[in-house]
């Protein structure tokens, strides 16, 4: 009953009139700055945080939250539409909430996205206020070769997630891992394949590359191309928006895997968001029976992403606010808003601050709640961007993915480097090759690398001693065994013959 | 006597600095802070912003130019114009980078001025879970049976830096781990991964008041003021390892000397506010109080023992 009287408390600072403004104008802001392609989340809370300086705490985070959520959202509009992702976790939505644009159903792909983000939302905030403590404690025994052996459970999960043969999946990935490889060794602090400049070092900014690959090459395979979105004023009604039996039939357990999924990895403090939603995709791919439907609009593809990706965002905030420890750039912006007014996170901030910890927790939910009642009405709106001709349309678009390049780290070298890789995945396209797994390559390849020779460090050399490690040893094991089941499978396919590449689906 | 002779000095300089430096500043002030919104220096810088304000009656700007550790705000300061109004916040990083960055595009001696220690705390070297002994003599032997794993926020930093010193001066048989940043630094301590952290007292006091790890030893020949508490490495013996940590004032290269001392006098003043001594407090930490020639030896002083450390320990080859 202990959690209902803190529910109480929560609710009742989340709810009081100037809070409950707050939460609306982050979730308001966040979702209309994310919808602008090519504005993530960390680039739109970068921007507003110095707003913050000056409110209190709780309202401050309340805020601060609300506009990451409602980025997050924003940007899977922004996926959907127009196959432009905002941020590297909605790349995933682009794969068949896309596709379902094309073909008329982009009032239910963001139908469906409103749900999923509020359900999966909604499960990240119910885990995050019953076992905050208890994740916090167990996701310390994570050391690096937990880590690893996670990473390469997500690589190996990875090569399958793209609509295209293995192979092609796999050397994706691997290219992803060479071009991570560019900036500071992390082990020794020496440039690799910098050439002298300075803003190499960085690497190259994830933001910058996902805009390049999905914007840039998306508008250049664009031009001049005949629109292919079949929209017009009749899609934008409720009716057409409202999905089918058969659609909810099949969403609610991806939904809930998905759930599941994002609210872990979400809740660990080496991984993000990211991940959860190529991990959530994968097993959709994996477990369905009709995994051909992937990619050609397939509801579970858009739905297991979409919620993994909201409990991971509400998750995330387990290590943040219990261990004091950010998990992504994103979250170290939270915790910055927090130190600023003096409060210090920790396993403590709950018994010392019942009121800023519950009243967060609320009003994630309530935030949760408003984008729900917010953008349920907006979809006819947004659906409505379809019907902007391309000539007005794009350009527009291409000032905006510069923007966002830029304002994630202010550094010009940036919108290079958006351009850059928007020639690559123009080519990319042009030689069929999948730009998915290559994002989460370049996203795990540079973890999967530092956490192996932590561990490698850790076990003095000895190989042997990360297997022997409960967690480490088993996942790896099961990775071995996916590996090994994707070749199998794939040999036992090309036996049988080529498969039918499009069933009729039963959801058009 | 000494130090009261040269604080009279300074004193003296600053005052007729004030005079000689009327008009300045004339326009908006810009601080550079090379390092992301919302972490430490950030927070340090904003709200000083807030009080030069007050005090110039001038706009105060905080432009993050996070990157590179820190060289990419700090090379783009180096080529402003030295009249004052393009200013930098940096930490020890500023000292450290030059030991380890072979392609540096400025001078550390001759394209910046120092101008002021804002705030200096000493370092400190915390254990983690598996870590028995409660000081430094003890922690020296413990790792005699069972060499330690010495976690650092990453190749180049100060908690790295801190490390390879404690090695170097007491023999220690430990590894360098290098994480991610302080965070990762500290969760991989706290479930047993790693053995220590070293860092500044605003960085490892809320885990230390939390009880997740514990402080072994100032790493300076005396007790701390503010957290006497805590043994010092000059009790365990140990010496050579007395470096402290600091965030620092700096400005473009070939400033004049009396614009210098003015700013210095004039973040003194913002420093005294009830804002930031607060946020000392917080930290557990002291405003610096070196005229800019004082802290120009220190900030000179650090980057040759950085050096000097990286080429007997092989740091950055």
């Amino acid at each position: 009953m202990e959690l209902l009287a803190n529910l109480a408390l929560g609710l009742e600072t989340a709810v009081t009139p100037t809070n409950l403004l707050f939460c609306f104008a982050g979730v308001f802001l966040g979702t209309f700055v994310g919808v602008i392609p090519g504005v993530g989340p960390l680039a739109a809370i970068s921007m507003l945080f110095p707003l913050t300086f000056y409110l209190d705490p709780t309202a401050a985070l309340i805020m601060l939250a609300g506009i990451y959520y409602g980025t997050t959202y924003g940007g899977s509009t922004a996926s959907i539409l127009l196959n432009i992702p905002g941020a590297t976790s909605s790349a995933v939505t682009c794969l068949d909430g896309h596709p379902m644009a094309k073909q008329g159903r982009a009032g239910v792909a963001l139908f469906m996205t409103t749900i999923a983000s509020f359900a999966g939302g909604s499960f990240g905030i119910i885990v995050l206020s019953l076992f905050s403590p208890l994740i916090a404690e167990y996701a310390l025994t994570f050391g690096p070769a937990e880590y690893f052996s996670l990473m390469v459970l997500g690589l190996v999960a990875a090569s399958t997630i793209a609509n295209a043969a293995p192979s092609k999946g796999l050397a994706m990935v691997v290219l992803g891992m060479l071009v991570a490889t560019v900036g500071t060794d992390s082990q020794s602090g020496v440039g690799r394949f910098t050439f002298g400049s300075m803003s190499l070092l960085e690497g190259f900014g994830i933001s910058a590359m996902a805009m390049g690959l999905f914007g840039i090459g998306e508008i250049l395979s664009s031009v001049g191309a005949k629109r292919i979105a079949k929209v017009d004023k009749s899609s934008a009604k409720l009716l057409n928006m409202l999905p089918t039996k058969d659609d909810w039939r099949r969403s609610w357990l991806p939904g809930l895997r998905g759930s599941s999924i994002g609210a872990f990895i979400g809740a660990l403090p080496g991984t993000g968001p990211s991940i959860a939603v190529f991990m959530a995709y994968a097993v959709e791919k994996r477990t369905s029976k009709t995994p051909e439907r992937f990619g050609n609009g397939a509801i579970e593809g858009l739905v297991a992403p979409e919620t993994a990706n909201n409990a991971a965002d509400q998750t995330a905030f387990i290590p943040t606010l219990t261990l004091g420890i950010p998990g992504s750039a994103t979250m170290a912006l939270m915790l910055g808003a927090l130190m600023i007014h003096g409060i210090q996170p920790g396993p403590t901030l709950i018994v010392d601050q019942p009121s800023l910890f519950w009243g967060l927790v609320m009003s994630f939910w309530i935030g949760n709640l408003l984008l729900l009642v917010l953008n349920l009405p907006l979809i006819g709106l947004w659906v409505r961007l379809l019907l902007i001709p391309y000539h007005f349309l794009y350009p527009a678009i291409l000032v905006f993915l510069c923007i966002g390049a830029y304002s994630v780290r202010a550094n010009p070298a940036d919108v290079l480097v958006v351009l850059g890789f928007g020639f690559v995945g123009y080519a990319m396209r042009l030689a069929d090759l999948p730009a998915a797994p290559l994002l989460l390559g370049f996203v795990l390849g540079p973890l999967v690398e530092a956490q192996f020779r932590r561990a490698m460090v850790l076990a003095r050399g000895d190989f042997t001693a990360i297997l022997e490690r409960p967690i480490a040893g088993t996942v790896l094991v099961l990775s071995a065994i996916v590996l090994i089941w994707t070749l199998v499978s794939a040999v036992l396919r090309r036996r049988r013959g080529p498969n039918p590449t499009e069933e009729p689906s039963s959801d058009t | 006597m000494k130090t009261i002779f040269v604080a009279a000095v300074a004193a003296t300089l600053t005052a007729t600095g004030a005079f000689a430096q009327e008009d300045f500043p004339t326009g908006p002030v810009t601080i550079i802070v090379p390092y992301g919104t919302g972490g430490s220096t950030d927070s340090t810088a904003r709200p000083l912003a807030i009080e030069l304000e007050r005090i110039w009656e001038q706009p105060v700007v905080i432009v993050n130019r996070p990157g590179a550790g820190s060289m990419i705000g700090t090379t783009e300061m180096t080529q402003a114009d030295p009249d004052g109004h393009t200013l930098l916040i940096n930490t020890a990083a500023i000292s450290t980078a030059p030991a380890i960055q072979t392609d540096l595009q400025y001078d550390p001696e001759e394209d910046v001025t120092p101008i002021s220690l804002l705030v200096t705390s000493p370092y400190i070297l915390v254990g983690g879970a598996n870590v028995e002994s409660d000081d430094l003599s003890g922690f020296i032997e413990e790792a005699q049976d069972r060499p330690m794993f010495m976690g650092t926020a990453g190749p180049g930093s100060s908690s790295h830096f801190m490390s390879e010193l404690v090695i170097e001066a007491t023999d220690l048989p430990a590894d360098i781990v290098h994480f991610s940043g302080g965070g990762e630094a500290y969760t991989n301590m706290m479930g047993g991964h790693s053995d220590t952290y070293i860092s500044t007292t605003a960085s490892v006091m809320p885990y230390v008041n939390d009880g997740r790890v514990k402080a072994l030893s100032v790493l300076a020949p005396e007790r701390f003021d503010l957290l006497p508490e805590i043994p010092s490495s000059g009790e365990a013996g140990v010496s050579g390892v007395d470096i402290n940590g600091w965030v620092a004032l700096f400005g473009p290269g070939g400033m004049d000397e009396e614009l210098a001392q003015q700013i210095n006098a004039d973040f003194d003043e913002a420093m005294a506010s009830d804002r930031m001594q607060d946020l000392l407090a917080e930290n557990y930490a002291l405003a610096g109080d070196l005229s800019p020639a004082e802290f120009r030896e220190i900030y000179l002083r650090d980057i040759g023992i950085w050096q000097d450390l990286a080429t007997s320990r092989g740091i950055g080859q």
